[in-house]
């Protein structure tokens, strides 16, 4: 961290990606669909939208920050629409009443050129503390697109990575020191971890002097521990609010060897958390991790919530990360 | 000797603006600005075009797209007592969610779950229709017990409570009745209890064909087994096994077959040139009868106009094995 000119506090406290977008934005993105609006005036407004949300986490204190996702509507499609060999798909139901497109693998993957630099260097002149640069993983890349010109998931997620590479090595030389990749399909086949994307996350991050996040939305990793640690990465944000996980039994015969950004804030309720119940959260983490070892966050993307649940939510974690860190450093005394 | 059917699902919406009748009415109804009864004839009407759709694409037997069902884990939760319905959880390796269904009591079944919905589909449908139910195993497997102090306890309970349905439908005028077991693949050693509750299901059936389908997983370590089974036809999902057309070649089938080599989960067209030869190495072996050549699993994994152009393939690529076969 020092190396990279990264100077954090004691539990730093961060992100993970997305904050829910003002009524007129996601007003204006319909109307650019409809044609009724154009890009540039939809980019003001996205501007307009990303400033705020950085003035609000330097407000409300966190360390390092995330550029909002303003700009982004789901996570696969927005990569897929700035990649070559790609097209995107007719709806699909996720569940109930929702919808969604998937990207479609029609050709060779391939780096277009840069995809969210430009928005990550916009995110970054706006503050002193780090910004994110954030991609969405190979593997759930591959996973969540229909493919119909590879002959393996393999092959797919390879060339995924090679295409995220360049995407990556772009951010970096921006300036982005600290670069997460999410993978929230991580968990699908525990089976692929090992057989391939362990390699297609070295292809994702080989040569490049950053500090790496996997962000995998999942809070009962135990399918793909300790396996998981083999991945080259830096940083493991994982999904632990609710999570019922035995962490003392798993970690006494695997001790956790990496950074873990520990999820405290549960994104799926609309309830703000009391400072004593993240509190209490983060002392769980402190019974197996070291204090060195751990980055405290909410548990994903907070783009469900509302703009007053999001802050609250935030300004708890903030301040029972606050009374952790002043309870640890008396300790230490 | 080789028919088509589909597997379960079907899109409910598409792309044109005529498809998008269900969607629409989904958010009225949320909304409150459509009652109960007006949101239950869009679905009627739905159900109609998706039967009809399969009849189009030329199969010879079709499932009523479960264009009502939620999800296929709590529709049929639901219906049973001893159950309460929770949050969303991921569908196995799908980007689909369920509701999560809760045990807190007794399981008992109370009242026909889904012989309304055959019975209207039969009514409607030119071609026969087969009733698909999720079940006891991947029941038990998707939920969290609050009730019994084991999983076989639960398992056999619904069992009692599934096979009573399935009876039901048989006496509704079901041929072919399928139960839809993909807990079973990830779970290969709980097959002792998961025959006891296979068995305890075929109690109910007297002639009616009972069909187990599997997807989601490698079946080629289980495909011995399953042959053991009193059931009538096996369903497999060849998308998960590089080895399990050797396997079903070099034993063969003393049951009908259900085989799920058109990808459903995948928009790629499968071409004939990669069926034919898979199906005439393994129809000759199918002693029992009869063999179908259907999707891997339900066809709403994919937007509405990839799931009716593979249906369609699907019957061409059938209608040429036949010819090749004579």
């Amino acid at each position: 961290m020092r190396r990279l000119g990264l100077d954090l506090p004691l539990l730093p406290t961060t992100a993970v990606g997305s904050y829910p977008k003002p009524e007129q934005l996601v007003e204006a993105r319909r109307m650019l669909l409809a044609g009724r609006l154009k890009p540039k005036d939809l980019r003001e407004m996205e501007e307009r939208a990303t400033k705020e949300w950085i003035a609000l986490q330097e407000e409300i204190g966190l360390d390092v920050l995330v550029d909002g996702e303003m700009y982004r509507g789901d996570m696969a499609t927005y990569f897929a629409e700035n990649l070559d060999g790609f097209r995107i798909s007719g709806l699909v139901r996720s569940y109930g009443n929702r919808y969604y497109r998937k990207p479609i693998i029609v050709g060779e993957v391939r780096w277009r050129g840069p995809i969210t630099v430009d928005w990550w260097r916009f995110a970054q002149a706006l503050t002193k503390k780090p910004v994110k640069g954030m991609i969405t993983g190979p593997y759930t890349m591959m996973d969540w697109s229909f493919n119909e010109y590879y002959s393996s998931r393999r092959d797919a997620c390879l060339d995924l990575a090679r295409a995220l590479h360049q995407e990556v090595k772009a951010l970096a030389e921006a300036g982005a020191k600290i670069i997460q990749i999410d993978e929230p399909a991580l968990s699908t086949r525990p089976e692929e971890l090992e057989e391939f994307v362990v390699d297609a996350l070295e292809i994702v991050t080989k040569g490049v002097d950053a500090y790496f996040i996997a962000h995998v939305c999942y809070g009962a990793f135990e399918f793909i521990y300790p396996e998981m640690l083999e991945l080259p990465v830096d940083n493991f944000d994982l999904e632990m609010s609710n999570s019922e996980l035995d962490l003392v039994e798993l970690f006494k015969k695997h001790p956790f060897t990496k950074d873990i950004s520990f999820g405290v804030i549960d994104v799926h309720s609309h309830v703000v958390e009391s400072v004593d119940l993240v509190k209490r959260r983060i002392e769980r983490a402190l019974e197996v991790l070291s204090p060195e070892q751990l980055w405290i966050d909410p548990d994903c993307g907070l783009k469900t919530r509302t703009r007053e649940e999001a802050i609250g939510k935030l300004q708890a974690m903030v301040k029972a990360v606050r009374e952790v860190r002043t309870g640890l450093c008396r300790g230490n005394a | 000797m080789l028919l088509t059917a589909n597997t379960g699902s079907y899109p409910r919406i598409g792309d044109k603006p005529e498809q998008q009748k269900h969607r629409q009415a989904y958010a009225r109804w949320e909304k409150g600005e459509i009652s109960d009864e007006e949101f239950m004839r869009v679905q009627d009407e739905v159900t109609k075009e998706v039967i009809h759709e399969q009849v189009r694409a030329g199969l010879d037997l079709v499932t009523d797209g479960q264009v009502r069902w939620y999800d296929p884990i709590s529709h049929i939760a639901r219906g049973l007592r001893g159950f309460e319905i929770n949050g969303l959880l991921r569908f196995f390796d799908t980007n689909f969610y369920f509701r999560q269904p809760v045990v807190e009591g007794e399981v008992r079944w109370v009242k026909p779950i889904l012989v309304w919905e055959f019975s209207f589909a039969k009514e409607i449908s030119a071609v026969p229709v087969k009733p698909v139910l999720t079940g006891p195993y991947t029941i038990a497997r998707s939920s969290i017990n609050r009730y019994y102090p084991s999983l076989e306890e639960l398992v056999l309970d619904l069992a009692s409570a599934l096979g009573r349905e399935i009876g039901e439908l048989e006496k509704a005028g079901a041929d072919v009745i399928q139960v839809d077991e993909p807990a079973i693949l990830k779970n290969p050693d709980d097959f002792e209890l998961f025959r006891d509750a296979i068995e305890e299901i075929c109690k109910n059936v007297e002639n009616a064909r009972l069909a187990l389908y599997t997807y989601f997983g490698d079946a080629a370590k289980l495909y011995e087994k399953f042959q053991e089974l009193p059931v009538d036809i096996i369903g497999l999902d060849f998308t998960y096994s590089e080895r399990l057309v050797d396997v079903v070649v070099a034993q063969g089938s003393s049951k009908g077959l259900g085989l799920g080599l058109i990808d459903g989960r995948n928009t790629r067209m499968e071409k004939e040139t990669e069926i034919l030869p898979i199906l005439e190495r393994i129809v000759p072996q199918v002693e029992g009868g009869p063999v179908y050549l259907n999707p891997s699993c339900g066809l709403e994994y994919l937007p509405r106009e990839t799931a009716f152009a593979k249906l369609q393939n699907l019957v061409m690529i059938a209608k040429r094995a036949r010819e090749v076969m004579g």
